[in-house]
C-alpha cells in the first residue's frame, strides 16, 4: 500500500523562534495585527508500507532520526491512504 | 492559436510546423510574438527567405532556436549593429570601435584571452591566469528578487567555469530605488524597493555562501530610476592554468551535457530580457524565472576541476540564456563544426517536455563539454563520483549543420553559418542636449550637519548589514576584507592572495556614478573608470584590467542610444589613457518601466595585481600625529555630487577626468605604497574629501585634522563647502608617519599634492577653514552614529 | 609517532567546501592531509589508515532539513561502527561550523554518556536572525581534557571568525542547567564568546554573535577527543588572514587558529 504521509516540524513551545519573530514584525509592518508567528517545516512523503500501523511505525522513526531535533523541535503528522495514480 | 500560421505535426510528441511560407508581414510578426521570439520584421523575413530556398517551413524548434541565438541577450545586436549618428556619420558596431578598439590598440602582454570567450582572461603568475566576468540579471531580479539574484551569481560562477577556472572570488553591485519610497506611487506590477532589495540581498547571499566562493566587493546605490528597474550586477573572479585552458574540439567529439536536469524553469528567459517590462511582466514572465541550486553547482565544479586537471575534454562552455541551444550552437561554430544531437538523452526533471522546450529551456547549474570518444567514460565516471549526472546527448559534425532528433524522428535542420549572421540592425542615434544649471546657494558657515547628513545618506553610510550576511572569508585567502579599521570602514578594494606559494595578490575594485549619468554619460563613463583604477591603486594594486557592464534603457530610442555612444567613446578613451585594456563586458539594455528608463549606469570593474600582499594598504588611520597629505587636485566640480543632491540640486558641473593628472597621481600613489611610506590610503568619491576624511576617521576611531587652505584647487575654487564636498576624480588621502614626511614627498612629487592635516588622538574631528577657524567639527561617535544608523 | 607520519582524512560531501584551507593549515605543520569525498570513505579507504577526522565547513546536502543533519545521519548509518572504533581507539575528531552541527546531529557531541542515538544538543537559528560573517573574541574555557586546545592557556582570549546563520548553540531546555553542570563537570566546554577584554558576553549581542546558551562556541565529548566549533580557526592560522593586520604594519606569522591545529598534531604525537 501507499501512503501519503504529512509531517510537520516545528520549534517546542518557549523556543525562541527568531524566524516567527522576523515574520510577524513584517507582518505588522503591513498594518496585519498579528500577535505571534511560529514557523514550521511541512514534508510530503509518499511511503510503501503494508498497514498503516506499518507506515506509522516508519514515519515516527523518520522524525526521530532525521526530520526533528528531539533537542528544540515537535513533530505531528496525518497519514493517508493514496489513491492509486 | 491561429490554425493555418501552426499545424500541429503527426508524430508521437508535441512539435508544430510553423507555416512561415505562407505567412505575410503581419502574420510573422504574430508569430514572433505569439512564440515569444521577440523578434523584428526584418529578421522575421530573413528566416522566411532562409526557409523559402529550402522550400520548406520551420519546426517550433527550429524557429525557437533561432530566436534565442538572435535575442539581444545573445548576440549584442546593439553593440554589434549599424548606428547612425545625428551628423550622419556611421558607427559600425560600437563593440569594435570603442570597446575592443583600445585593447587591440594597447595589445597587452599579458591580455591572454580578451572578449572571446565566457570570461576575461589574463596573466597572474607562472602559469596561472585570472578569469573574469562580471554579468547583469535585472530583469529576472525585478519579477523574482530571491531567484533571480541568486541564479545571477550561478550564472557567471558558470561563465567563469567556462574557461576552466576555479571560481575564488565573487563581487556584486545592486542599484535599488529608495527604500523609503512612497508604496502609494509604485506602479501596479512594480515591487516595492525594500521587497526587493530583501531577496536580492538573500538570494545573492545564498547563492555565493552556499557554493563557497567568498564575497569581497561590491556596491550598493539608491536613484529613484531603479524603482522600476533593479540593477544586479553579479561578478566572478576565478584562477586557471593557462596550460590547462584547453579550447581544441573537434568534429566527432561527444557533447556531454552534465549537471542539473531539465525542465520548463527559465523558458524564454533570453526574449524576455530583450522586451520592456511592462504591468504584465509578472503574471506572463514567472517561469521565465530560474530556480537555483548552489550545492549542485558546487559538486558540478568539483567535477570540472578534475576533469581540467586530467586534460580529458577538449573544450567547456556554460550554459545560460537560450540554454542548449545557444551552448550548441556556440561550440559548433566556434569550432567550425555541425553538430548531431539526440535529444531524447537530456535528462528531464519531467516527462512531458516539447522538443523545443528541452532545448531552450534554461534549468540551472549545467554546463556542456566536448569529450573525445576515448575520454568519455572517463569523464562521466567523474562526474558520477560527485553525485553529478552527465550525458553524451550528441556529438559535433563535420559538415556545418545543425540536427537535431527526438525519439527517432529528426526535428531540427539548420545551417550553423546562417544561424549566426542575423542581419545587421540599423539604427539611430541622437545627442540630447540637457538644460541643466548651476545652482546657487549661500555657502553655509558650519558644514558639520552637511557632513553627518551626507554621511547618513544611503549612497554613503555603512552597507555592513548587508555585507556581513556574505561571507567573504571562505577558501581563506582574503587579505583586505570589505571592512578595515576598528570600526569596519568600508576598504577601497579586495585583495586576494590564491597561491598558497606566492605573495602575489589579485586586487578587486571598481567604480560606479549614475548620478553623473543624469548630466552627461560621457563623463559618467570616464569618473567610473578613474575610480575603479584609484580604488585599485589605492589598495596597492596596479596593470589593470577593466570590465564594462552597460545598464541602459532601450536602444531604439534615439536618445538613450546617443547616451550609450558618448559612454563607449569615453570607455575608448580613458581604456587607452589609463592603458587599462578591457577585457570583458556585458550589456543589459531595454531597462525601462512604466515609470521610465533606467539610470545610464555604466558598472567599471578593475582587476589589478600586488607584487606583494604584505605591502597593501587599508583605509583606516593608524597612528595619531601621522600626516595626511591629498594627491590630486580639487576642481569646482560639484555636478551630481552627494552635497548638490541633499541641497535638492542635481547641477550642472560634473567631475571630468584629466588624463595627464589622473596618471600621475596613481603612479604616484603605487609608487608611495611600495615603498612603505604609506601607512593608510583612501580614494575619494562620493562626498568628497569631506567624506573620505571622515571614513578613514570613523574606521580607526582616532580623529583627525585638515586645513582646507592647503588643499591644491583650481583658480576659481573659493568655498569651504565646496573644496569639502567636490567630487572630482583622480585624489587621495595618505597617512604618512611623520618619519617619511621628506621621503614621501619627494616621491610624489610631480603630482600635485599638499600636507593638509593630521591624525589626533583625542577622536576629534575638526576641519579648519580657509580663514583658519573650524568649518566642522565633531566627534567620531557622531560620525559612526551617522554613518552606521540608516540601512 | 612523528609528525609527517600523522595522517589526516578531510571528508567532504556536495556542498562541502573549507576543505581545501582545512588541508593547508594541517599540511602547513608538517602532517600529511588528504581530502576525501564521503563516497570515498564510506567504500575505499579505510578510516582506521588515519590519525585524525576532520568534518570542515559548508554546507553538507544544501543544508536541507537542518544544517548538518543528512551528513551526519549517512555518515553514521554508513560508517558509524568505524567512526565510534575510531574514537575509542581516541583518534580526534574536528568538526569545524558545518561540522560541529554535523557532529551534534550525528550524537558525537555532547556524548555525555557515549554516542547518543539522538541529537542532545542543536544549533538553531542564530539571534539576531541571519547569516553573519564576523570576526569574533572567543575565551578558552577548557582545563586541559580538550586534546585540540591544550597548547592555550586557560582563560586566554582568541580572536576566530565566524561565518553562519545557524550556530545558536540550544540544550534540551527542561534540562539545561543539569545538562550544563555535567558539561562543566566533564570539562567540556571549550570555547565560550566573550568581549575583546575577555569577558564572558552573557548571551549579549554583538560579542555573543548568535545567542548560543552559556555563550558557547565549542565543545568537546568527555574523553576530550572530539571537538566542534562554530568559529572557522582555518581562517585564521596565517598572519595575514587577521582583519587587522595592516594596523600592525607587517602581518604576524600566524594567527590564534594555529594553535588548535598545532595541539592537536602534538596530541597524535605524543599518543601514538
Amino acid at each position: 500500500m501507499r501512503y501519503i504521509v504529512r509531517v510537520e516540524v516545528s520549534l517546542k513551545p518557549g523556543h525562541s523562534d527568531p524566524e516567527g519573530e522576523t515574520t510577524r514584525e513584517a507582518l505588522l509592518e503591513l498594518n496585519y495585527p498579528v500577535d505571534s508567528v511560529r514557523v514550521g517545516k511541512v514534508y510530503e512523503i509518499l511511503l510503501e508500507a503494508s498497514s498503516i500501523n506499518d507506515a506509522q511505525v516508519k514515519v515516527e522513526e523518520m522524525c526521530r532520526r532525521l526530520l526533528a531535533n528531539p533537542v528544540k523541535d515537535d513533530y505531528r503528522y496525518e497519514i493517508k491512504e493514496a489513491s492509486n495514480e | 492559436m491561429n490554425k493555418h500560421l501552426y499545424i500541429k505535426k503527426d508524430l508521437p510528441f508535441e512539435i508544430y510546423e510553423i507555416n512561415i511560407l505562407e505567412a505575410d508581414e503581419k502574420d510573422l510578426l504574430k508569430i514572433s510574438k505569439e512564440m515569444g521570439l521577440a523578434l523584428n520584421l526584418e529578421e522575421m523575413l530573413t528566416i522566411r527567405n532562409y526557409f523559402l530556398q529550402k522550400h520548406r517551413n520551420p519546426t517550433d524548434i527550429e524557429l525557437q532556436t533561432i530566436g534565442q541565438t538572435w535575442s539581444e541577450h545573445c548576440y549584442h545586436k546593439t553593440f554589434k549593429g549599424l548606428i547612425i549618428l545625428p551628423d550622419g556619420r556611421e558607427i559600425d558596431s560600437l563593440f569594435k570601435t570603442f570597446i575592443a578598439k583600445a585593447t587591440r590598440e594597447l595589445n597587452m602582454p599579458w591580455c591572454i584571452s580578451v572578449f572571446e570567450d565566457n570570461a576575461g582572461i589574463i596573466h597572474f603568475e607562472g602559469d596561472y591566469g585570472i578569469a573574469v566576468k562580471v554579468e547583469t540579471h535585472n530583469h529576472p531580479s525585478a519579477i523574482e528578487p530571491f531567484g533571480g539574484a541568486a541564479t545571477g551569481i550561478g550564472g557567471v560562477i558558470r561563465d567563469v567555469l567556462g574557461v576552466w577556472a576555479d571560481p575564488i572570488a565573487c563581487m556584486d553591485v545592486l542599484g535599488f530605488g529608495p527604500l523609503d519610497y512612497d508604496f502609494s506611487k509604485l506602479p501596479p506590477g512594480i515591487k516595492h524597493p525594500r521587497y526587493i532589495f530583501r531577496g536580492v540581498v538573500d538570494g545573492i547571499g545564498s547563492y555565493g555562501n552556499n557554493m563557497g566562493i567568498p564575497t569581497v566587493n561590491g556596491a550598493i546605490y539608491f536613484d529613484e530610476s531603479y524603482v522600476g528597474n533593479v540593477v544586479v550586477y553579479c561578478g566572478c573572479v576565478g584562477l586557471l592554468p593557462i596550460s590547462r585552458y584547453v579550447k581544441n574540439a573537434r568534429a566527432g567529439d561527444h557533447l556531454v551535457l552534465a549537471g542539473g536536469r531539465t525542465g520548463r524553469d527559465g523558458i524564454h528567459g533570453v526574449t524576455f530580457a530583450s522586451l520592456e517590462l511592462t504591468e504584465k511582466s509578472e503574471e506572463v514572465s514567472r517561469p521565465a524565472v530560474q530556480i537555483a541550486n548552489p550545492i549542485e553547482e558546487e559538486k558540478l565544479k568539483r567535477a570540472i576541476m578534475a576533469a581540467r586537471d586530467l586534460g580529458l575534454a577538449s573544450s567547456i562552455t556554460d550554459l545560460g540564456g537560450g540554454g542548449l541551444s545557444s551552448a550548441v550552437g556556440e561550440t559548433a561554430y566556434k569550432f567550425k563544426c555541425g553538430a548531431s544531437l539526440k535529444l531524447d538523452n537530456v535528462p528531464l526533471k519531467y516527462s512531458n517536455m516539447a522538443p523545443w522546450e528541452i532545448y531552450i529551456s534554461e534549468s540551472q547549474e549545467r554546463m556542456l563539454l566536448t569529450v573525445p570518444e576515448s575520454n568519455l567514460d572517463k569523464v562521466i565516471r567523474i562526474f558520477m563520483n560527485e553525485n553529478v549526472e552527465a550525458t553524451s546527448i550528441g556529438k559535433l559534425t563535420s559538415d556545418s549543420v545543425l540536427k537535431i532528433n527526438y525519439k527517432g524522428f529528426p526535428v531540427a535542420e539548420l545551417d550553423i553559418p546562417f544561424l549566426f549572421s542575423p542581419p545587421k540592425f540599423r539604427r539611430t542615434a541622437k545627442f540630447i542636449k540637457l538644460k541643466l544649471k548651476e545652482p546657487f546657494f549661500p555657502e553655509p558657515k558650519d558644514l558639520t550637519k552637511d557632513l553627518l547628513e551626507i554621511l547618513s545618506s544611503p549612497n554613503v553610510a555603512s552597507k555592513e548589514s548587508v555585507v556581513r550576511t556574505y561571507d567573504h572569508e571562505v577558501k581563506g585567502n582574503t587579505v583586505l576584507k570589505p571592512f578595515c579599521g576598528r570600526n569596519n570602514g568600508p576598504s577601497d578594494a579586495a585583495v586576494i592572495k590564491p597561491l598558497d606559494d606566492s605573495w602575489r595578490g589579485i586586487v578587486i575594485s571598481c567604480g560606479i556614478n549614475p548620478s553623473y549619468g543624469k548630466i552627461s554619460a560621457y563623463w559618467m563613463a570616464a569618473s567610473a573608470i578613474d575610480e575603479a583604477i584609484r580604488n585599485n591603486a589605492a589598495a596597492g594594486g596596479r596593470r589593470v584590467a577593466l570590465l564594462d557592464n552597460f545598464v541602459w534603457g532601450n536602444p531604439e530610442k534615439p536618445d538613450r542610444l546617443g547616451s550609450l555612444v558618448r559612454a563607449c567613446a569615453a570607455c575608448y578613451r580613458f581604456s587607452k589613457g589609463f592603458r587599462a585594456p578591457f577585457i570583458s563586458g556585458k550589456d543589459s539594455l531595454y531597462n525601462e518601466s512604466p515609470l521610465g528608463p533606467v539610470t545610464p549606469t555604466l558598472l567599471i570593474t578593475a582587476i589589478g595585481v600586488v607584487p606583494d600582499v604584505r605591502k597593501t594598504v587599508s583605509m583606516d588611520l593608524k597612528e595619531a600625529g601621522n600626516l595626511i597629505y591629498i594627491v590630486g587636485q580639487t576642481y569646482a566640480e560639484l555636478g551630481g555630487s552627494e552635497y548638490y543632491r541633499i541641497k535638492g540640486f542635481l547641477g550642472k558641473s560634473v567631475p571630468k577626468v584629466r588624463l595627464k593628472e589622473a596618471r600621475r597621481n596613481i603612479r604616484a600613489i603605487t609608487r608611495a605604497i611600495d615603498r612603505g611610506y604609506v601607512r593608510a590610503c583612501h580614494d575619494l568619491s562620493e562626498g568628497g574629501l569631506a567624506v573620505a576624511a571622515a571614513e578613514m576617521a570613523l574606521a580607526s576611531g582616532y580623529g583627525l585634522e585638515i586645513w582646507l587652505r592647503n588643499v591644491p584647487v583650481a583658480d576659481d575654487l573659493r568655498r569651504n563647502d565646496y573644496i569639502l564636498f567636490s567630487e572630482s576624480n583622480s585624489r587621495f588621502l595618505v597617512e604618512v608617519p611623520v618619519k617619511y614626511k621628506e621621503a614621501f614627498e619627494s616621491t610624489v612629487r610631480g603630482a600635485h599634492h599638499a600636507l593638509i592635516g593630521k591624525v589626533r588622538g583625542d577622536g576629534s574631528f575638526i576641519i579648519y577653514g580657509l580663514n583658519r577657524d573650524p568649518v566642522i567639527h565633531a566627534g567620531i561617535e557622531e560620525l559612526i552614529d551617522s554613518w552606521k544608523k540608516p540601512l | 609517532m612523528r609528525r609527517e607520519e600523522i595522517r589526516v582524512c578531510i571528508v567532504r560531501v556536495g556542498g562541502t567546501n573549507c576543505d581545501a584551507e582545512t588541508k593547508r593549515s594541517f599540511e602547513d605543520l608538517g602532517v600529511k592531509a588528504f581530502v576525501y569525498h564521503f563516497n570515498e570513505v564510506s567504500q575505499g579507504i579505510d578510516l582506521l589508515d588515519y590519525h585524525i577526522l576532520v568534518f570542515p565547513g559548508g554546507f553538507a546536502y544544501g543544508d536541507y532539513v537542518r544544517a548538518g543533519v543528512i551528513f551526519a545521519k549517512n555518515v553514521m548509518a554508513r560508517m558509524g561502527k568505524k567512526i565510534i572504533r575510531f574514537v575509542d581507539e581516541g583518534k580526534p575528531i574536528l568538526g569545524i561550523c558545518n561540522g560541529f552541527q554535523m557532529l551534534v546531529e550525528s550524537g558525537l557531541l555532547p556524548g555525555i554518556n557515549g554516542v547518543s542515538e539522538h541529537p542532545e544538543a542543536a544549533l538553531a537559528t542564530n539571534i539576531p536572525i541571519g547569516y553573519r560573517c564576523k570576526w569574533v573574541y572567543l575565551r578558552h574555557e577548557n582545563n586541559g581534557k580538550c586534546v585540540f586546545t591544550r597548547l592555550i592557556p586557560k582563560g586566554r582570549v582568541l580572536r576566530i571568525p565566524i561565518s553562519h546563520a545557524e550556530g545558536r548553540f540550544l540544550l534540551p531546555r527542561d534540562r539545561e542547567k543539569e545538562i550544563l553542570n555535567k558539561l562543566l563537570e566533564n570539562d567540556q566546554i571549550v570555547l565560550r564568546y566573550c568581549s575583546e577584554n575577555g569577558e564572558y558576553a552573557e548571551g549579549r549581542y554583538p560579542d555573543n554573535p548568535n545567542g548560543s546558551f552559556h555563550d558557547i562556541a565549542g565543545i568537546c565529548n568527555p574523553e576530550g577527543t572530539v571537538f566542534g566549533l562554530m568559529p572557522h580557526p582555518e581562517r585564521a592560522y596565517y598572519g595575514w588572514q587577521l582583519p587587522d593586520w595592516t594596523r600592525i604594519g607587517k602581518p604576524p606569522r600566524y594567527g590564534d587558529g594555529k594553535m588548535i591545529f598545532e595541539s592537536v598534531v602534538q596530541y597524535v604525537m605524543r599518543k601514538f
